[in-house]
């Protein structure tokens, strides 16, 4: 009879229920998805680095015999080493006008236990020396190849022609990125390709017999870092570019680092709607005991147990927890599966089908019952310590007090009569009030911090192409070449209004044990191109002496502006030297770390020459200026951009022989490529946002009922004065918005605190995230808030329309 | 005798409870007039209130026509009735219904706010005995003390009608004749019809018309042509 008495009860009261519900069923969903699928993704990790034999450390270098490297494995802590030929080439699709390209990497075909193996998702084996290759399964996809596509690629001095013979994913391409200035990987444009060693040799006459790359696993128990220091000598004279472990391998570090931000999503976001949801239903029960206080004293006085009335009244939470768990597990199980999917997209990992989905529904039922079943005998604690006659005489008459506010007269005379009315209930039941202002709060927060994290993405992604690299044309060469003598030459194309020259090369940094390695960018003092910027946007010019750092590397580097730092390259004419430069400028960078230099003074420290690797060229019309790209290429000046097009395009179609030019990359394309890419992500804030949404409505609408159960006596009694139903109601929405303002004001620190917290947290050396909010987005988090208030208003302003007068006031309070 | 104030032309009304429809008024006729102070008298489950209610606008009748002032009632709009309620009915109930956290004074000035044409506050408290406890909140006032300041709260609107549900229903008999001596006070020095609601047959001796209900119809209309003065009313 009694569970016939809580349905009914539920029924009568069911909008809160339901917000309750339904935050209930957000926060489970959330957790077992993201669970299931954080623990697929880490296993299937696991299982593929195992499987495909993983290396622990890697070597970048100029060139080494092949011999040698096979002789690494005698140094201590070794296991494993693998002497691998990769570069990067042009692929010549003849339909197509932007830059694709494939980064070729060796396979030792001889050894059946190679380190990093690619495993062959679907076609034949390749055939040492043969012109066979696989290539990585998203490029295949994206690009529609095909079992036996013979592909045209330019490499070595020639175009060549080599057979797809099957696709395949590597452990260390999990999620493959061209260069460092990227955050997505983007198949169109770049693909890894593998190969025969023998085929790579056949290719790359310069690397015959010799490995520019290795990989290598370690004995069990040996740390890294030693081993870094017996193999480091080793290498130095085969110009060493760059030895790393695991850990800073790139597409690791992402995956690692996604794994662990799914980890700790699927634990943050259902923590805070249970939290919100076990608050409403808490207060929403706290009221029900004392509204039927009567009710209970009758129960008590036929002799019902207060083990037995308790009960009853958690059967109300219990419920509600139940429900939502069975809901949310269940959802949470069926989401795992897209959201599978979604990871794969961008993280290429096998497939494994792992069933994690009855541990997380039960734990996910359970820890929801624990929360409900905490928060509802907070809530109805209060039944048990009525006595029955006591609990039938109704209660204390409420009590109005004049709150301190009011003792500023301003403040004061600025109060209607309902205004009044409002701040003294504001006053008087602080708990609620705590709660509306908290909710509205993290509701507010929630929506600037996703908001702001859209903003920044996109700043991230744009930055680089409005501020600083601004031209329309790069041309990249596959070795350094002199410098002079090819700008000369690419001037002269009567297309090009404008060359300068790029020199990229690797050095590795150093103070005291301290030690980076990263691509330093020399640049000519006076470009136009490649702008250096400092924090507020100013113009930085290289310097000829002194190095300019990125605030990551300094940092890392723990240096400052003046300090001195040693740095070593192969580029170098001794590659075994060391050099001496100061540091002139500590600058912010959000995509890669970087070390920048005048041109002159990269040269001047290498001792090799004028050179270059790349060129920055402008192919339209010189008039217009495209220093500000994002204006430039969002221009309505088609005529212009086509010129601008068609231009690269000739460009392209000149220099797709040339064995020295690697590739033109349009920036517009890039732009285009990166903004197409970036709409998935678009759908997560809107995720992130509706959020928000959800726990702001369910906060207000839920207030909004306690407050009219509350006090419908005293809002018929206005009703019967005369004042209509808004009038009535703006005592309550008075109350709301009072205290709402107030915390949207509050939701801008936390998010700020929330920024800083999120920028520490993913802030990589891959890249930055300024803990920046952006005046958009607390303007948008405001009105958001704002709107999900007003409409849980309007649901609850139904019920004061439909406030039956004469019933409220019969009866005694 | 003032002007027509109030004519009902065989008012029904039916309630649906659950699978019973409830007959409270079955047919009911009566006028009121500016000025006079009428008591309804009935036994519980009469139809008393029901009658109020819509005599006030906070209900409607299943049939039957109802004017006030010629103004028809019966088919008003939600909207019209409240504009009703604003302007030309004042409510007392049995249990004061006050805005628990607002002062006496601002309990008053909640009717003044939404008024065409309000009296002043002070003076009404004066009138009512509590201006010395203007500050006071409900809880810190006695139960006839609460139903003063609701007297002066449906008086501040100067409306042309007053309707009053069992107004001393809660009160000891000193406290309920100073309620009743304001009613009629109000009643002579505005000129303004006042309906009391009660079972008690004692009170009706102070009215100028009393009317009998019974079964949700009305078994007699009686005039009192000298009605006691509430002072001499006791029970």
């Amino acid at each position: 009879m009694l569970f016939r008495k809580m349905y009914r009860d539920i029924w009568s009261n069911k909008g809160s229920y339901l917000a309750c519900l339904v935050l209930v069923v957000l926060g489970l969903t959330t957790y077992t998805s993201f669970s299931i699928s954080s623990d697929n993704l880490e296993l299937s990790k696991e299982i593929f680095y195992r499987e495909q034999n993983f290396a622990d450390g890697f070597a970048e270098l100029t060139a080494m015999p092949y011999r040698d490297a096979e002789g690494l494995a005698q140094i201590e802590g070794i296991d494993q080493v693998s002497g691998r030929v990769t570069r990067e080439v042009r692929v010549l699709y003849p339909e197509s006008d932007i830059g694709i390209y494939l980064k070729f990497v060796s396979l030792e075909l001889d050894n059946p236990d190679r380190v990093n193996d690619a495993r062959l998702l679907e076609g034949n084996e390749l055939r040492q020396g043969e012109f066979e290759v696989w290539v990585d399964n998203q490029f295949y996809d994206v690009h529609g190849l095909e079992l036996g596509y013979v592909l045209e690629i330019l490499a070595g001095e020639k175009a060549r022609e080599i057979t797809v013979e099957g696709y395949a994913m590597s452990p260390e391409f999990t999620y493959p990125l061209r260069t460092e200035a990227e955050i997505y990987p983007n198949p169109e444009q770049f693909g890894i390709a593998f190969t025969s060693r023998e085929t790579m040799w056949n290719f790359f006459p310069d690397l015959q017999g010799r490995v520019n790359n290795l990989a290598f696993t370690l004995e069990e128990g040996t740390d890294f870092d030693e081993v870094k220091d017996r193999l480091e000598p080793e290498l130095e004279a085969y110009g060493l570019i760059n030895l790393y472990s695991r850990d800073n391998q790139t597409s690791h570090l992402i995956l690692s680092e996604e794994i662990a931000q799914l980890q700790r999503m699927a634990f943050a976001v259902p923590l805070m709607f249970l939290v919100i949801a076990a608050l409403i239903l808490y207060i929403m029960l706290k009221r029900l005991v004392e509204q039927q206080r009567g009710q209970i004293g009758i129960l008590k006085a036929f002799g019902y147990s207060n083990r037995e009335i308790m009960l009853h009244y958690l059967t109300y939470s219990i419920t509600v927890g139940f429900i939502g768990g069975l809901l949310g597990g269940t959802a949470g199980i069926y989401l795992s599966r897209p959201l599978n999917w979604l990871l794969l997209e961008f993280f290429h990992v096998p497939e494994i089908d792992v069933d994690f989905s009855l541990y997380y529904f039960v734990l996910g039922v359970l820890i929801s019952l624990g929360i409900f079943l905490a928060a509802g005998y907070q809530g109805c604690k209060y039944a048990l310590k009525l006595k029955p006659a006591e609990a039938m005489r109704p209660p204390a008459p409420v009590s109005g007090r004049k709150t301190v506010l009011e003792k500023i007269r301003l403040f004061s005379s600025m109060l209607t009569i309902q205004g009044k009315m409002a701040v003294r209930n504001l006053a008087r039941n602080r708990s609620r009030t705590a709660f509306l202002f908290i909710g509205v709060t993290l509701s507010c927060a929630v929506v600037v911090v996703t908001w702001s994290l859209n903003d920044l993405v996109d700043k991230l992604v744009f930055y680089r192409f409005e501020e600083v690299e601004v031209y329309h044309a790069r041309v990249n060469f596959t070795e350094p070449v002199s410098r002079q003598p090819v700008e000369r030459e690419l001037a002269e194309h009567a297309e090009v209004t404008g060359v300068e020259p790029l020199a990229e090369v690797p050095v590795r940094l150093s103070h005291a044990w301290r030690e980076e390695s990263v691509v330093l960018l020399g640049i000519l003092k006076d470009s136009s191109m490649y702008i250096i910027r400092d924090a507020a946007g100013r113009r930085i010019e290289p310097s000829e002496q002194g190095i300019i750092l990125s605030e990551r590397l300094a940092e890392k580097l723990s240096v400052e502006e003046g300090t001195s730092l040693k740095l070593a390259s192969p580029y170098l004419r001794d590659n075994e030297d060391e050099q001496t430069v100061e540091v002139y400028r500590v600058i912010p960078q959000y995509l890669g770390m970087n070390a920048y230099m005048e041109i002159t003074g990269v040269e001047a420290i290498l001792q090799q020459g004028k050179f270059a690797t790349s060129f920055m060229v402008n192919v339209g019309d010189e008039r217009i200026n495209p220093g500000n790209a994002e204006d430039y290429w969002d221009t309505n000046d088609f005529r212009e951009k086509d010129l601008v097009r068609a231009n690269i395009a000739g460009l392209r179609d000149y220099y797709r022989e040339s064995d020295l030019v690697a590739g033109v990359d349009g920036t517009e394309e890039q732009i285009r490529e990166t903004r197409e890419l970036m709409e998935t992500f678009g759908m997560v804030i809107y995720l992130y946002v509706l959020i928000g949404v959800v726990i702001a409505f369910s906060i207000i609408y839920s207030s909004s009922f306690i407050i009219l159960s509350e006090r419908n006596r005293e809002l018929a009694s206005m009703k019967v004065l005369g004042m209509t139903s808004r009038e009535v109601f703006s005592v309550i929405t008075f109350e709301q918005w009072f205290i709402s303002f107030f915390a949207v004001l509050a939701g801008l620190p936390l998010a700020q605190a929330m920024m800083e917290g999120f920028s520490r947290e993913l802030s990589t050396d891959l890249y930055t995230i300024p803990a920046e909010l952006s005046a958009q987005a607390l303007l948008m988090g405001a009105l958001i808030t704002a709107i999900s208030i007003w409409i849980a208003q309007r649901f609850a302003l139904r019920k004061v329309e439909r406030l039956d007068l004469v019933e409220v006031l019969k009866t005694r309070e | 005798m003032g002007s027509e104030l109030i004519e009902a032309c065989n008012i029904k009304k039916r309630y649906q409870m659950g699978e019973v429809t409830v007959h409270a008024l079955r047919g009911v006729d009566f006028t009121l007039y500016d000025g006079e102070l009428v008591v309804i008298l009935g036994h519980s489950g009469s139809g008393k209130s029901t009658l109020v209610n819509i005599v006030g606008g906070m209900d409607q009748a299943s049939e039957g026509e109802l004017y006030f002032r010629d103004r028809p009632l019966h088919n008003a709009s939600e909207n019209e009735l409240t504009a009703y309620r604003r302007s030309e009915v004042g409510f007392i109930f049995q249990f004061y219904n006050l805005m628990p956290n607002l002062t006496a004074y601002e309990n008053v000035h909640l009717a003044v706010q939404i008024a065409t044409d309000p009296l002043d506050v002070d003076p009404l408290l004066e009138q009512v005995g509590l201006i010395d406890r203007k500050e006071h909140f409900p809880s810190q006032l006695s139960g006839g003390e609460q139903q003063r300041v609701a007297i002066a709260r449906a008086l501040a609107k100067n409306p042309r009608l007053l309707l009053c549900d069992e107004p001393t229903g809660s009160l000891d008999l000193p406290a309920g004749k100073q309620i009743l001596k304001l009613l009629r006070d109000f009643c002579s020095h505005y000129n303004k019809a006042v309906v009391i609601i009660t079972h008690n047959t004692n009170i009706s001796y102070m009215a100028d018309r009393v009317i009998h209900l019974k079964d949700g119809l009305v078994e007699g209309v009686k005039e009192n042509s000298e009605p006691l003065s509430p002072e001499k009313v006791s029970w």
